[in-house]
């Protein structure tokens, strides 16, 4: 009775899923956190068995849509909202990330929260579901709904179970990302308005029809909402506060999904919605990307904190995703697909390691630690490969992701292509240096011989609870810098169509489509 | 005289509510102490079954679609749809009068009486457009409002918001009197709708545009908009936490839905003046409102100010003035209605009495009754208009009518004040759940007496709920009641 339910409506099971179950653990009493905890994780490992399963049977049509669930939902001042959701190979492997990445982060924290535990966990459940809502949502409205609905349930994660400025650090981040986005829908109603309609295909077409210097503005306002989320530099302040004041779980989870929500909504919406002014600012959003990757090298090399060093380094790992962004190749686009994915993987485990160190030591300073080989091992081994991993080494992830993208970058045939991929190449350098120069000053070494140091904390090595959480991270880091191929294959389509689309009026259409044919 | 079966069936709503305020202070004779419990109870048992038979007879009108008249007293869909609306708000304002009044040890006969009154004023002042009976209805909802701020009486506070509220008032009903008397001095008549269409065909007269403005200032002091707010957070402050609930969220509402009405029948050859001082209006609220609010201690200032900055986006909905930007607009009503109760029952249901109403005394509270607290939240995310909640649909649908409109600057203006209202509505759930109390207030909550307040409290959790379903199925209420109003009296009036 219920299989064949869930077979044709998946998402909205994935969707809704951690939603009534969060909530309905919200009530349970403090007292019982640990039964809490343990149907929050039992409920997301159901839910990622089900729709993994679910999703990955289901082959794709010739449009690339694996799934979809679409009818009317209402209709207010003329315009009809649909409830339209569908997975495709835009947004396959992101949802699956989200899927996976929660209940590792459940279990990797198990003991890090210090009171209530059982309320973060259920609001971790909410915020996965405004998660994937964002993801699958293929009508604007109601991905406004979920991006929006993601705000609440993560600042109370920063607010309530953050460090000692977490009030300042949550209010930031939901005023930095609801600035953005209210002026993101005035532009998103009126477009919708010129439509009649809120499916991104019919935007589109009206869209061509207004004059350049409006499609410019509205496209300004989608185009912010969405780099805040990233973020992009100059609008990236809010991510280090919220990142090193936010508990370890919503660190890895806002690094892990919710700033991909940013550079997928260039993907998905921004772009296709404005071809012509998308292309129009891809020289500004390519600059804007180079400063963030060398910017944020920069400031993470001279931190005293791992976790705000991390912070930084997603700065400029993000960079290298709307670079390849902007880029408008199906090389440095699927680059940036597929550095999407290796940031959620990587930087989320960085963020689970340095929670780790985190919850033995009660510090993060830098100069507290020197010589936690001696004393960590494990630990150590496994802190390296994420390091590799995130610095790029051939067979990790994150070089066929960079390498992707430089090399999408330098063919692009813009003006500033060549440039800016020598430019982005000195962010890969940059990255080597300051992840470690940390390593060096953390782990290696004899051990710091002061008594109050992080060092002189760190008793244990992992636990078997915290390799099980590793170890498919780093299974995924090798799997995908050896085998990119199986991650890439579902986008290639998709992200082809959109880009003939976009480049379609630009003058170097021929390169391009002799690419996606390719 | 005889009514005709048509005629009684218009003026029953009226009479229903107006039959229970009649019964109640004779229930309050009985001075007796061993029986004053059931007295009581008795009293709020006929003032909710008042309401609620008020309640269910407009449901049955609005659905058998009848809309009769008497007289110059229209029972049409949007009177109705006002009628439902303040015996709505009325019965949730018992609900939590209940615990209030017991907290505050001041349960008196007239209380509920005043209450009854002033909602069948409400409805008679949104059910008809002769200028006599505005009045009439404006004044029979003000003066049982003015007594109510000042029912408890032992407050120095609650006198002076009253005395406030009172003389505030009466400039306001004399302007809207002086208004009416230069419009009927122009045109020879009181019905709006033919006020109208006589000063359409004879051009502007100057004494009617004055007559005009000060019709409207007085519409606009019981909506609270800039420049003729500052009773507002006073009153609200010194009011019992039910009686502000109800005045923010009522009398709001019917001064919303009779201007809508003046709008539609008497006044559209102000055309464009109107709406260019509309949008100042509506500009210098939102914005006064929004900002004022960042600075209160007080969480009632607090609401006062966003009940002002709210009457700004209503009024950003009537400079639109299409019929969707009406619609749109009654709405916003509804979900209105239930967020501010939802907050101001707040107060109530956590015991918090006379001035005790400061941020600092319900830090950390949250975590001692969290279904509560997270409901009371729901309604303030609500009010700042974070989706997927009935208040962002609200807005949603006004600001969307301002842009098809082409007033794109003003949804801007509209969308930055909803952001700077963010953070003040951010500061109580801030309070509530991530703040600890201080000694000082924990010393004091031990001290206080506890009181059980289990229907202010179900009235938060109702509110809440239909907060959240209103915002999961935002279509319904907006075809099935806020259009069909919206149609019928545009039909009606023209």
């Amino acid at each position: 009775m219920i299989t064949p339910w869930i077979n044709t409506h998946i998402l909205t099971f994935i969707v809704f899923a951690p939603l009534a179950w969060g909530a309905l653990l919200l009530f349970f009493p403090e007292r019982q956190g640990h039964l809490v905890k343990l149907m929050a994780l039992l409920g997301a490992t159901g839910i990622l068995a089900v729709g993994a399963g679910q999703l990955l049977r289901v082959s794709p049509d010739a449009l690339g849509t694996i799934v979809f669930e679409r009818f009317y939902w209402f209709s207010a001042v003329g315009i009809p909202v649909e409830y339209h959701l569908a997975a495709d190979g835009l947004n396959l492997w992101l949802v699956l990330l989200t899927l996976f990445l929660v209940p590792l982060t459940l279990l990797g924290t198990w003991n890090s929260l210090s009171s209530r535990s059982g309320n973060a966990f259920a609001l971790i459940l909410l915020l996965e579901s405004g998660m994937l809502g964002a993801l699958v949502a293929q009508d604007l409205l109601l991905f406004y709904l979920f991006w929006e609905a993601m705000l609440l349930p993560m600042y109370f994660l920063i607010g309530v179970w953050g460090g000692s400025e977490r009030r300042y650090a949550a209010t930031k981040f939901m005023l930095f990302t609801l600035s953005g986005s209210l002026l993101w829908l005035v532009a998103l109603l009126y477009t919708a308005g010129k439509a009649a309609s809120f499916a991104p295909g019919v935007m589109a077409q009206a869209v061509a029809a207004l004059p350049v210097s409006g499609q410019r503005l509205l496209f300004g306002a989608f185009a912010l909402a969405f780099a805040i989320k990233v973020p992009l530099f100059p609008l990236h302040t809010w991510l280090p506060d919220a990142h090193t004041e936010a508990p370890t779980a919503g660190s890895v989870i806002l690094a892990g999904v919710l700033l991909k929500l940013g550079s997928y909504g260039f993907l998905r919406f921004a772009l296709p919605i404005f071809p012509g002014a998308g292309l129009h600012f891809s020289g500004i959003l390519a600059g804007l990307s180079l400063v963030a990757i060398i910017y944020g090298a920069l400031v993470a090399m001279v931190q005293t904190d791992i976790k705000k060093l991390v912070a930084y380094s997603s700065v400029s790992h993000m960079g290298f995703v709307m670079l390849g962004i902007a880029s408008m190749t199906l090389v440095g686009t699927q680059g940036s697909m597929l550095q999407m994915l290796n940031h959620g993987v990587s930087t989320g485990a960085l963020f689970l390691l340095v929670g780790m160190l985190y919850d033995r030591a009660h510090t993060r300073r830098i100069a507290d630690f020197g010589g936690v080989a001696t004393k960590m091992p494990v630990f150590t081994a496994f802190f390296l490969v994420v390091t590799l991993s995130s610095i790029g080494l051939p067979l990790t992830n994150g070089f066929v992701g960079e390498f992707l993208i430089l090399n999408g970058t330098f063919i692009s045939g813009f003006g500033w292509g060549r440039a800016v991929a020598c430019g982005a190449t000195l962010g890969v350098l940059l990255s080597a240096a300051y992840m470690l120069w940390m390593v060096k000053r953390v782990f290696w070494g004899p051990a710091n011989p002061d008594p109050e140091s992080g060092t002189a904390h760190l008793h244990a090595d992992l636990s078997l609870r915290e390799v099980v959480v590793l170890l498919p991270l780093v299974v995924l880091i090798f799997w995908m810098g050896i085998h990119p191929q199986t991650f890439l294959v579902q986008s290639e389509g998709q992200v082809g169509r959109a880009l003939v689309q976009a480049q379609a009026p630009a003058p170097h259409i021929g390169s391009l489509s002799a690419e996606v044919k390719r | 005289m005889t009514l005709s079966a048509a005629e009684f069936s218009a003026i029953l709503p009226l009479l229903i509510p107006a039959l229970g305020a009649c019964l109640l202070p004779l229930a309050a004779l009985d001075k007796d102490q061993s029986t004053v419990k059931w007295i009581r109870a008795a009293m709020f048992f006929i003032a909710l079954f008042a309401l609620g038979g008020g309640f269910f007879y407009l449901t049955t009108l609005w659905a058998t679609g009848a809309q009769p008249s008497c007289g110059a007293l229209h029972m049409d869909r949007l009177a109705q749809f006002a009628g439902i609306f303040v015996m709505i708000a009325a019965a949730l304002a018992v609900l939590q009068l209940w615990d209030h009044l017991h907290q505050e040890g001041w349960v008196k006969g007239e209380t509920l009486a005043l209450l009854l009154f002033s909602a069948v004023g409400m409805i008679l002042f949104t059910a008809t457009s002769n200028l006599i009976l505005l009045f009439l209805g404006l004044e029979l909802l003000s003066v049982p409002l003015y007594a109510l701020t000042a029912s408890v009486r032992m407050r120095a506070k609650a006198m002076e918001a009253g005395m406030k509220y009172f003389l505030t008032g009466a400039v306001a009903a004399s302007c809207f009197l002086m208004g009416s008397v230069l419009l009927y001095g122009v045109t020879g008549t009181l019905d709006l709708g033919a006020i109208g269409l006589k000063l359409a065909s004879g051009g502007a007269d100057p004494l009617a545009l004055v007559g005009a403005a000060l019709l409207l200032a007085g519409f606009l002091f019981k909506i609270s908009a800039v420049p003729f707010h500052q009773w507002t957070p006073d009153v609200y402050e010194g009011a019992p936490h039910p009686i502000s609930g109800f005045m923010s969220v009522a009398t709001k509402g019917v001064a919303v839905i009779a201007l809508v009405r003046v709008l539609a029948a008497g006044l559209p050859f102000l055309g464009s003046r109107f709406q260019g001082a509309m949008a100042v209006v509506a500009i210098l609220t939102l914005v006064l409102g929004n900002l004022a609010a960042l600075a209160q201690s007080n969480i009632k200032r607090m609401l006062a100010y966003s009940s002002i900055s709210h009457a700004g986006y209503i009024l950003l909905g009537l400079v639109a003035g299409t019929p969707a930007a009406y619609s749109a607009v009654l709405f916003y009503l509804v979900a209105y209605l239930f967020m501010n109760m939802g907050a101001f029952g707040l107060l109530t249901a956590m015991g918090l009495v006379g001035d005790q109403t400061t941020f600092e005394q319900v830090r950390g509270q949250g975590w001692k009754r969290p279904d509560l607290a997270i409901a009371a939240c729901l309604c303030l995310f609500s009010l700042a208009g974070i989706p997927p909640l009935a208040g962002f649909y609200g807005k949603y649908m006004i600001f969307k009518e301002l842009i098809l409109q082409g007033h794109i600057s003003m949804a801007v203006v509209g969308v930055l004040a909803s952001l700077v209202s963010v953070y003040y509505y951010l500061r109580l759930p801030v309070a509530l759940f991530l703040e600890k109390a201080t000694e000082k207030a924990e010393r004091e909550a031990a001290e206080r007496p506890s009181f059980k307040a289990p229907l202010a409290a179900a009235s938060v959790l109702a509110c809440a709920a239909v907060v959240v379903a209103l915002g999961l199925f935002p279509g319904t209420v907006y075809r099935s009641l806020a259009v069909k109003a919206v149609q019928d009296a545009f039909h009606l009036v023209r």
